[in-house]
């Protein structure tokens, strides 16, 4: 047992202060004990309040025909009291359904309520081998997904938490979401997603180092998800449908705002700042937009012909492009600032960082001799060409020179080679070229002979300080971001603090972004997967031209077919929690229409139950539940239905809570929710509603159980599930018959 | 408040503990079945899944039968507490009636799980001394055996409830 320190509460309000602090209440104890004893959780309370002598919190009573039950009050108590079983016979029938007499005389109604899951791999012990952090516990997986999932959801799962993929994304795509709507067919919904914080997948995808894919809870067991080639999928659609998809505001602010710099970041604010309906115009000094997307990143990669479809699609919008202007040069900045109502400089790191090493004259730059390939004036290529770096420019470098005709490419880079910054695939195409890699390798200086090996320092320079919130420099109006303001990084980066500035922008000039209208993908109540999807292993794997056959002006790769990109969604688990509720109670209340009292509100049952994943985060610090109050619906005929294996003791496997109303023979009422089926209690109005006026007859019931599953989504393993749910609907209608 | 001292009831012996982290005091995390065993030498209910699931443990507190194993002893402050140890006559040695049932019909097998089958039995007869079969089997669903002895121990329970008050 873990060890804490123990206080009784007088009342609710020094609970709460208590519970404020960070003491975890306990009433009955019943399940906290369990998991105080079996050490599962992460963290645990270093103190328990006492609130079951809480004078008046275990009373039943009813009040202008509410009946009022205190939290506190016992499940045995529940269970007999002739109020209840008068008045809402359906709670009496849940709570003596609840584990067993023994545990009934010391569980509170309160208790069954905000209890925890009874996931085997939640609750698996620490003694046994060590507890398992899975999603629920702040982990990145369920288990169950991949393991033996017999008594979880049979509906799909909820988000614990931002998942890998999408924490390591610097944009923080939610890349499960998209992934699921592309599941659903909703490719327009897959990719406003991806548009809500990139506006340009078609090129990140092409050239993004696709740090999501790295901690893909797939790659622990196969494969991790191909990310990279399904947003490349999506990205060509949305260039395909740029008229839908980049269309110019509904309405026009009347501000005014200027993008300095056409890269990445440049390119992403003036999306952002357009949609939500400024004037744009974008300077750059070269003589087509994209920055490094034209000019640095090689046409294997990036064929520069989609760099142009999307800028003429930011052009669509009504962006206006001036380029081959620099300002400083050919316009002042401060006309820019007179002339605009905000600036934003994302002019990038075009400069040679000075690294301080002897013979450094020597060298070239890996950008600048990029910039140079590209501009299809090759540099002058030595045979044998030495690399330091291992991000993905010097990967391009290293390629590029190879392609080039150079014979011995070698690169060296300070980190070892899985924490190198270069993506999986490119350090593999370039193995596969014949270059040699030499990591946790740096240069202290460049000698002709060998050279001595010792650490690198990069010195950054030149970089402009932004307000990290807003982008907002110490000059008023004038933000700044992408490589000018961090450094060299990736074009996602970029793209992020670009969004970021047009967000502070739009701040500032008052100006309110939109929503994503037009667009909107279905608020789905659970995670939901592809039960057979997930099954394979293989990822999906873009068609490479053959090495021999490669050159620096073709890309390398091809985008993946339809089907196969659909079908590397349906490789997605969906990361989340797929355990289910386990209270008998929970359903009940909200077939109800409960209300739950708390020390600081009324919340409906529903919302109570079933709008988180856990009731900890739908209560707020230290706030408890008092009180049950329910109204209860005259006339109806209400029952809990509990399918288990022992008539005792057992948690629902799955149950039925349904309060039905009939009016000669037809079904004038009806709320019936599942308890034991989704990782909350599901209600089904779509059945709720189909009822209504339907004759109480066989027909209506076999056609209210299918109805009842048609969200379902079991895994292999609990399919039976979804047999008792139609089972439980179809007595539960019958059961009508007779009354 | 914080409890530093507690005052349990026991078979009809008051004891008073003190409550922390020191040797010889209860610490908060303390169970009121370590207590009862291991403080008191009462080991007659007994720990098997240490969960609440299995009855072994069960003890009457207030007249309610409840599983000893998933009850901290700081939460008994105050409390009564009945265990097997409890029922027969302390003077005279004198079995109660119910323990007497469970020999006469020969109901354990292992005899584990039986002291806790006896306190639900107790508390039941207690509240309702005329408890028909399905109430006895209703009550006793929270207390498992091994030894499949379920059929002699209603034949034993229902022995006393057709006694009680006759």
């Amino acid at each position: 047992m873990k060890s804490f320190e123990y206080s009784r509460a007088e009342d609710f309000c020094e609970a709460s202060c208590r519970a404020v602090k960070g003491a975890r209440p306990i009433a009955g104890g019943t399940d906290l004990l369990g998991e105080l004893k079996d050490d599962i959780l992460t963290d645990y309370p270093g103190e328990l309040v006492d609130i079951k002598r809480i004078p008046g919190a275990d009373e039943i009573k009813i009040e202008n025909g509410t009946l009022k039950i205190g939290a506190l009050t016992k499940l045995v108590k529940i269970a007999e009291n002739d109020l209840i079983k008068e008045k809402a016979p359906i709670l009496a029938e849940a709570a003596c359904s609840v584990a067993t007499p023994l545990i009934r005389n010391m569980g509170t109604i309160g208790g069954n309520l905000c209890q925890d899951v009874r996931c085997w791999f939640y609750r698996y012990p620490h003694d046994a081998g060590g507890r398992l952090v899975c999603s629920r516990k702040g982990g990145s997986t369920c288990y169950a997904v991949q393991g033996d999932s017999r008594y979880h959801s049979v509906f799909g799962g909820m988000k614990a938490h931002t998942t890998p993929c999408t924490a390591k994304c610097p944009a923080g795509t939610d890349i499960p979401a998209y992934m699921e709507q592309l599941r659903h067919g909703n490719i327009k919904g897959a990719a406003s997603i991806i548009m809500q914080v990139n506006p340009m997948p078609m090129l990140t995808s092409r050239v993004c180092a696709h740090f999501c894919q790295e901690d893909c809870n797939r790659c622990a067991n196969d494969e991790g998800v191909a990310i990279g080639s399904v947003e490349r999928y999506v990205g060509n659609y949305i260039l395909d449908n740029k008229e839908f998809f980049y269309q110019p505001p509904v309405q026009e602010t009347g501000k005014s705002t200027a993008v300095v710099g056409a890269g990445p970041s440049g390119l992403s604010a003036a999306y952002f700042l357009r949609k939500a309906g400024n004037a744009v115009t974008v300077y750059d000094s070269k003589k087509e937009p994209g920055g490094m997307l034209m000019y640095a990143i090689p046409n294997y990669r990036l064929p520069k012909d989609l760099v142009r479809r999307f800028t003429a699609c930011l052009e669509q919008m009504g962006v206006k492009f001036v380029t081959e202007t620099v300002i400083g040069k050919d316009v002042a900045p401060e006309q820019l600032e007179k002339e605009f109502d905000s600036v934003y400089y994302a002019t990038g790191a075009w400069k040679r960082p000075v690294l301080g090493l002897a013979g450094e004259e020597l060298t070239v730059f890996g950008l600048d001799f990029l910039i140079e390939v590209n501009e299809w004036m090759q540099g002058k290529v030595g045979s044998e060409v030495l690399v330091t770096g291992g991000g993905n420019v010097a990967m391009d470098v290293a390629i590029t020179a190879k392609r080039l005709g150079a014979k011995k490419v070698t690169m060296a880079c300070l980190e070892s080679e899985n924490e190198m910054p270069a993506s999986r695939e490119e350090i593999a195409r370039a193995k596969e070229e014949g270059i040699v890699i030499m990591p946790s390798w740096g240069l202290g200086k460049v000698i002709e002979e060998d050279g001595i090996v010792k650490g690198m320092e990069l010195n950054r320079r030149g970089l402009i300080d932004v307000a990290e919130e807003t982008q907002m420099t110490s000059r008023e109006g004038v933000f700044a971001g992408g490589d000018a303001t961090t450094g060299p990084a990736t074009v996602i980066r970029g793209i992020a603090t670009g969004h970021n500035a047009a967000r502070g922008m739009n701040r500032y000039l008052g100006v309110t972004e939109p929503g994503c209208s037009g667009m909107e993908h279905g608020g789905e109540r659970f995670l939901t997967f592809d039960p057979e999807g997930i099954l394979n292993k293989k990822k999906a794997r873009q068609e490479e031209i053959p090495a021999d056959e490669r050159s620096i002006e073709k890309e390398d790769s091809k985008s993946l077919p339809e089907a196969e990109a659909l079908k590397e969604a349906g490789r997605c688990l969906n990361c989340g929690c797929y355990a289910v509720n386990p209270s008998d109670i929970a359903p009940v209340l909200v077939a109800l229409d409960a209300k739950i009292v708390t020390t600081n509100r009324t919340i409906p049952a529903e919302e109570f139950c079933c709008s988180h994943l856990k009731v900890s985060e739908m209560l707020q610090p230290g706030e408890l539940v008092t009180e049950i109050d329910i109204a209860p619906p005259e006339g109806a005929v209400m029952n809990y239905d509990k399918f288990r294996l022992r008539d005792s003791v057992d948690f629902a496997i799955v149950s039925l809570a349904s309060v039905y109303s009939t009016e000669n023979g037809k079904f004038t009422g009806a709320r019936t929710v599942f308890g034991g089926a989704a990782p909350v209690p599901y209600r089904n109005q779509e059945l709720e509603g189909w009822l209504i006026g339907k004759p109480v007859n066989e027909d209506t019931a076999e056609k209210a159980a299918d109805l009842a599953v048609k969200n379902a989504i079991p895994f292999e393993k609990n399919k039976y599930k979804v047999i008792e749910l139609k089972t439980l609907v179809k007595d539960s209608v019958l059961r009508m018959r007779e009354k | 408040m914080k409890i530093q001292e507690i005052t349990l009831y026991v078979n009809g012996i008051q004891y008073e503990f003190s409550i922390g982290n020191k040797f010889g005091q209860i610490p908060p995390g303390e169970t009121l079945s370590q207590t009862l065993r291991n403080r008191l030498g009462l080991t007659g209910s007994k720990e098997a899944c240490g969960e609440g699931a299995c009855g072994c443990c069960t003890v009457i507190m207030e007249g309610d039968a409840i599983t000893s194993c998933m009850t901290l002893t700081v939460d008994c402050d105050g409390k009564h507490i009945l265990t097997i140890e409890g029922l027969a006559d302390p003077e005279t040695g004198e079995l109660s009636p119910l323990q007497q049932a469970f020999i006469d019909r020969y109901a354990f097998q292992c005899g584990f799980c039986t002291p806790g089958i006896i306190m639900t039995s107790k508390a039941l007869l207690d509240k309702n001394p005329h408890s028909t079969e399905e109430e006895i089997k209703e009550a006793l669903s929270g207390n498992f055996c091994r030894c499949i002895s379920q059929y002699h121990v209603v034949q034993a329970v229902s022995d006393v409830a057709g006694k009680a008050g006759a």
